[in-house]
């Protein structure tokens, strides 16, 4: 260990040391209060409040209605931070190819069989934690990241060529991706356009009727309730992360020889 | 009864500390993503505790399913070894 | 009544071993980002070192309940009442940490890709993933 080391190390652990310090003496507040922030209260109380109905989300679910409705914009735009990396992976392996045929024969018959049994049922898991987002713990991001999982499973156990002999090429994926943006855009301004026609006042990720803009989504579905547009924007938000995150990873799992031989030693030795 | 939660959540905590530990002072990469993957399994069960069941449907998937998919194929384009 | 002060008092023990893991895994991991000469490793270790500071996020809004557990904050049914809301607001725990962690750890994971590709492509180039290397032309 050499002198800087050293000296890292001692200030990391005086900072741990007076970081604890300050905690454990309350100094950033009382550890696991028992009265909540006036913030939390106001969400906890307005998320499914039929009684004031023009500050409710009508959502069983407070982490959706907040993800999805009280700060929606926000969500909007970290989605579109996942589509601009997504988008940067697929530029720093710029000029990749898919062949088939590489070889790569996977894991053993027992191991394949059982994945087959597993395959549809990971897929219904993740459809049905997004589309329940508004009534249980779950939703879009968390349904997306499920179905994600199959295509890691699916290339380690299968292999590469058996995912895109399948027809999951990245094309395929990125149309699905994009189908999903275009889906949380659409949704999120159907209101306004539906308030242009009918001539009267609406937001942007308007949800339930608020003050001055009396248009709402649909609400109950036969005998649940649907959290407006909660619903779609679950939906299309797992779609959107699904598919980004298996573009990814189909581009990261490439194999480095096909990406050389397409890109050509010029172009990336300067 | 609170305590009996709490005291799995502690003993989850006391265990991550020693898989960061053994995965930043490991020279082999792979078993660095192994002990990262405990320490994320060990996060998911703090979470479970403190009563956020969305970030434990995220946090799965997404730090012991993807993450270390995408460390190992990381590893497997690179090197093993830390020189 | 002396009991109970016991049994929270151990409650609140254990809550702060919890919290004063996070603060050591944080250490730790700052030690691997700024020490270890390979890019994999630091990538890992910034991959532990953002999880610990979303669990921080999420110990703060934790809360206690007297005589009782937390519950989450989803509600079990439909409301029939307005108590319904209020009982509901009086146990569950803060919502807001929790919406704000649940996108930081998806886009993260994006992101993280994204670094993956780079170590890749620095790979390529120099033909090792050791950053000194590059800064002073020779392993130090």
């Amino acid at each position: 260990m050499n002198l800087r080391e050293a000296v890292i190390a001692v200030s990391i652990a005086l900072m741990i040391a007076l970081l604890a310090y300050t905690i454990g003496a309350g100094g950033l507040g009382p550890i696991a209060p028992s009265r909540l922030r006036d913030l939390a209260v106001s969400y906890l109380i307005n998320t499914y409040n039929p009684w004031n109905i023009t500050k409710s989300a009508l959502s069983l679910e407070a982490v959706t209605a907040i993800v999805w409705d009280y700060r929606g914009l926000d969500t909007f735009f970290e989605t579109s931070v996942l589509f601009v990396s997504i988008v940067g992976v697929a530029l720093v392996f710029r000029g990749y190819r898919e062949k088939l045929g590489l070889g790569g024969k996977g894991l053993s018959e027992i191991v394949k069989t059982s994945t087959k049994v597993l395959t549809p049922l990971i897929l219904i898991a993740g459809i049905s934690i997004a589309i329940h987002g508004h009534l249980t713990p779950g939703g879009g991001f968390q349904g997306g990241s499920f179905i994600a999982v199959l295509l890691v499973l699916m290339s380690v156990v299968f292999s590469l060529d058996f995912v895109i002999g399948s027809g999951l090429t990245s094309s395929k994926l990125l149309m699905l991706r994009s189908i999903g943006l275009v889906g949380v855009l659409s949704t999120s301004v159907a209101l306004v356009v539906l308030g242009i026609v009918l001539g009267t006042h609406a937001y942007i990720f308007q949800n339930i009727a608020r003050e001055g803009s009396p248009l709402s989504m649909p609400t109950w579905l036969l005998d649940r309730p649907t959290g407006g547009t909660l619903l779609f924007f679950n939906l299309f938000e797992a779609l959107a992360v699904a598919a980004g995150l298996s573009l990814a990873f189909l581009v990261l799992s490439l194999r480095e020889s096909e990406v050389e031989e397409a890109l050509g030693e010029s172009e990336w030795y300067e | 009864m609170e305590v009996v939660p709490i005291s799995i959540a502690a003993i989850a905590a006391l265990l991550s500390v020693v898989a960061t530990y053994l995965a930043v002072r490991s020279r082999d990469m792979l078993a660095a993503v192994v002990f990262s993957a405990v320490q994320s399994t060990a996060y998911a069960l703090i979470y479970y505790v403190l009563m956020a069941p969305d970030i434990v449907l995220v946090y799965i998937p997404v730090s012991v399913g993807i993450l270390p998919a995408v460390a190992v194929l990381l590893i497997k384009k690179t090197e093993r070894y830390e020189s | 009544m002396g009991r109970v002060s016991g049994m929270s008092d151990l409650v609140i023990t254990l809550y702060t071993i919890v919290v004063l893991s996070l603060v050591v895994n944080i250490g730790i991991s700052l030690y691997g980002v700024f020490t270890r000469p390979s890019l994999v490793k630091k990538f890992i270790c910034l991959t532990i070192f953002s999880d610990t500071l979303n669990s921080f996020a999420i110990a703060i809004g934790f809360r206690r309940v007297s005589d009782t557990y937390p519950s989450i904050a989803v509600l079990s049914s439909v409301p029939e009442e307005l108590s319904e809301l209020a009982t509901f607001a009086e146990t569950a725990v803060d919502p807001v940490p929790q919406a704000l962690v649940l996108t930081a750890i998806v886009i993260g994971l994006a992101v993280y890709m994204f670094l993956v590709g780079l170590i890749v492509m620095y790979y390529r180039h120099y033909k090792t993933t050791h950053v000194r290397v590059v800064e002073g032309g020779s392993v130090g």
